[in-house]
């Protein structure tokens, strides 16, 4: 590494220094011009009487373009003032001079130099003795570089600190805030100072505290190296806030105590959509569990109990009535009074069997039709996911083919699952007994020719055959266990929306069940 | 000298209770209906046989309760249930209470009237044997102390001779207390006598 010796001739009277002091004065001249650093010599007043062979050659200045005044040139704009300055006061008072400046290289590169005092010597000139101080400087271009390079990549850190779009804080082993960037602060609405005045668990919401504390305790004990945790934060304004932080001990070093690294994200809203999802499972539960309900009702296993009762009175009443009369004539004790009010008895309870037949077709029809505008793919889905269990037990392939943007139909929610559902179920049971071919369910849906939202549920099953005109009749049934109720309950119910329901045979195997629906726009309000 | 049987019918629905009550009084029965469990109760139990058709659906006390609460207060009469909607845990209930038939509405009147006949046959005999034992009982209960003595202790077995002896009296004493008990007890032989003292003893274990 090169040396910058800058060699100060200052003038001073004998007095101080004594005659005896006088040495080879021809040979410091010689000495310094074979320096291979740059010397320069110069005068009290800071101007130079001659620049040695290095300085020449660093610059690229001649003799007369260095000395005086000269020399000046080659120091960087900016360096220069504070350089005379520091020259100023380090000579006035009479302390050590020492500063760096930028020199100027030949090819016009700028280098950094440390320009110091580094020594005084006497000389004996024209007979008078004179004391001349010797300054060292020192090539430090490196060195700069280095500390440019450690200041520009502190600031980067700090900024990226700062800035961060995450939490960043570091806390000391007293659990004191050292350090909290601006995400952490937005997130909890403190100023730095508040914060420093804070132990970061005095911010943390009570309920998790006590786990918190727990896994700091085993950091600073050294059973981790660091952790995970999902906990809140309660804001300046007493509000929470949902973060993770990933919590790290950073080991100490010479200067530098150990301290917690924390990175803290902001989950509030992953925390809300959690919820949301959570509730949106316990809405579909609900739905499933209003769905079971109206298909229990459907398959008519507690409505046919009713059924059962309120037809079954008035039938035991005509039977008990015409049997009465039948024993009387035998034995031929059957007064005309008598039959006649048994008859009028019977006629009042066939009458009343037939109201309440009538009565509980009123009541299916009436059955809770709270129309709006519906997503006919939304409703679909809903009731794809009820009935996924039941397609993947029977090891259906489901192929939904839904037509996007379809305009809105104004229908009963609950009544379209139902026949949706029904239709689905239907299919997958077609196919129980499906071994040759796969099992594959099609719902479609699409506008028709005529401008109709249409749904069609098709399967790869046996197929209706002969049958396909039977199916819509009451009590007509192929399961083992079937009513023979869902069918016609469909499609009276899509019928009561301005609908069609129809069956058709599937090419190659197969039936497709499809209806129509009036959009909202087209469908009387 | 039995009086006539009667059937109590109890239907909240007016048209089957009335039906109920044709048929059964088509085939000579007298018949009772009432529209409530309640109503029956108020009713002072008839001294003849009886029985009672019952609905297990019922407002209020429903048949099933009703069966349970006849039998705490050792109404005893035989119980033909009929139901709407009759599922086999509820018969199977039914049956165990001690029900004589379990009937599904609309039901063959030939099963009715069978349960019925049934019933009352059932009721009959109960209480035929319901006054044989309190016939024994007034018997019994008119001979003296001594004589109940006697004859209890000749019932269990032992001989006159022992009876004296454990009494502390003499053996024609006892033989005197005997004949006239058995005079009292109206028993033909000492057979018999062992069998009175047996129903009674029976039927006192049956009321404990």
């Amino acid at each position: 590494m090169p040396f910058l010796w800058l060699l100060v001739f200052t003038k001073m009277n004998s007095e101080t220094h004594g005659a005896g002091r006088s040495t080879e004065p021809v040979d410091l001249r010689d000495l310094i011009e074979t320096i291979p650093a740059l010397v320069l010599c110069a005068l009290a007043d800071g101007s130079a009487e001659f620049a040695n062979r290095a300085w020449h050659e660093y610059t690229g200045c001649s003799s007369p373009e260095l000395t005086g005044w000269g020399w000046h040139a080659a120091i960087h704009p900016d360096d220069l003032p504070k350089l005379i300055q520091e020259w100023t006061v380090a000579t006035a008072a009479g302390k050590p001079f020492e500063t760096e400046a930028r020199v100027r290289r030949a090819d016009g590169e700028y280098q950094w130099f440390a320009i110091r005092k580094a020594l005084s010597v006497s000389r004996d000139q024209i007979g008078k003795p004179s004391l001349r101080t010797l300054i060292a400087c020192e090539d430090i271009q490196e060195r700069k570089q280095a500390e440019d390079r450690l200041q520009q990549s502190e600031q980067r850190w700090q900024t990226a600190f700062e800035n961060s779009a995450i939490g960043i804080i570091i806390r000391d082993r007293a659990d004191r805030f050292l350090a909290a960037n601006r995400a952490f602060r937005t997130m909890l609405r403190y100023t730095e100072l508040e914060l420093y005045q804070l132990r970061s668990i005095d911010v943390t919401y009570e309920e998790d505290r006590e786990l918190n504390l727990e896994l700091i305790r085993e950091l600073w004990e050294g059973k981790r190296q660091h952790f995970e945790i999902e906990k809140r934060y309660r804001r300046k304004d007493g509000t929470l806030v949902w973060v993770r932080n990933n919590v790290a001990l950073v080991p100490g070093t010479a200067g530098v105590a150990p301290f917690l690294f924390t990175v803290v994200e902001d989950i509030t809203e992953r925390k809300k959509e959690e919820s949301e999802a959570e509730e949106l499972r316990a809405s579909l539960h609900a739905t499933q569990l209003q769905l079971a309900q109206v298909s229990r009702l459907t398959t008519m296993g507690e409505l046919t109990a009713s059924i059962a009762h309120e037809v079954n009175q008035p039938l035991t009443a005509v039977t008990n009535n015409a049997n009465a009369c039948l024993r009387l004539l035998a034995r031929r004790n059957l007064d005309p009074e008598v039959l006649r009010r048994a008859l009028e008895e019977i006629v009042a309870d066939g009458t009343r069997a037939s109201s309440v037949i009538a009565r509980i077709r009123g009541f299916i029809k009436k059955a809770p039709a709270e129309k709006s505008d519906l997503d006919i793919n939304e409703v679909i889905q809903e009731v794809l996911a009820l009935a996924r269990r039941e397609l993947s037990e029977n090891r259906v392939l489901l192929e939904p083919q839904l037509t996007e943007a379809l305009p809105p139909v104004l229908a009963d929610r609950v009544q379209l699952q139902q026949v949706l559902l029904n239709l689905i179920m239907n299919g997958i049971e077609a196919m129980t007994a499906l071994t040759s071919r796969p099992r594959l369910l099609w719902v479609q849906s699409r506008i028709d020719e005529s401008g109709d939202v249409l749904i069609a549920v098709r399967d790869s099953g046996p197929g209706l055959g002969s049958e396909s005109d039977r199916v819509f009749t009451p009590f007509f049934t192929t399961k083992a266990n079937g009513m023979g109720m869902g069918l016609p309950i469909s499609r009276s119910l899509i019928e009561g929306h301005g609908g069609r329901l129809w069956a058709t045979p599937n090419s190659p195997h197969g039936a497709v069940f499809s209806f129509t629906l009036p959009t909202a726009a087209g469908s009387p309000p | 000298m039995t009086r006539a049987p009667v059937v109590f019918v109890v239907d909240d629905d007016p048209s089957v209770r009335s039906s109920l009550k044709f048929l059964l009084s088509s085939v000579g029965l007298q018949v009772e209906s009432f529209d409530s469990a309640d109503a029956l109760l108020q009713r002072k139990p008839p001294d003849a046989p009886s029985c009672l058709v019952l609905d297990v659906r019922l407002r209020g006390l429903s048949g099933l309760d009703f069966q349970r609460e006849l039998a705490a207060r050792n109404r005893q009469m035989p119980i033909i249930f009929i139901t709407g909607h009759g599922d086999i845990p509820m018969s199977v209930r039914a049956m165990k209470a001690g029900a004589v038939e379990f009937l599904t509405k609309p039901f063959r009147d030939q099963d009715l009237l069978d349960a019925v006949r049934i019933a009352l046959e059932r009721d009959r005999c109960r209480r035929e044997e319901e006054k044989e034992v309190a016939d024994l009982q007034e018997r019994f209960d008119s001979l003296t102390p001594r004589e109940q003595e006697v004859i209890s202790l000749a019932v269990s077995g032992l001989l006159n001779k022992q009876i004296a002896g454990q009494l502390g009296t003499a053996e024609n004493t006892v033989k005197v207390h005997r004949s006239r008990a058995m005079e009292k007890m109206n028993a033909q032989s000492f057979a018999d006598l062992v069998r009175m003292i047996e129903k009674l003893k029976g039927s006192a274990k049956k009321a404990s």
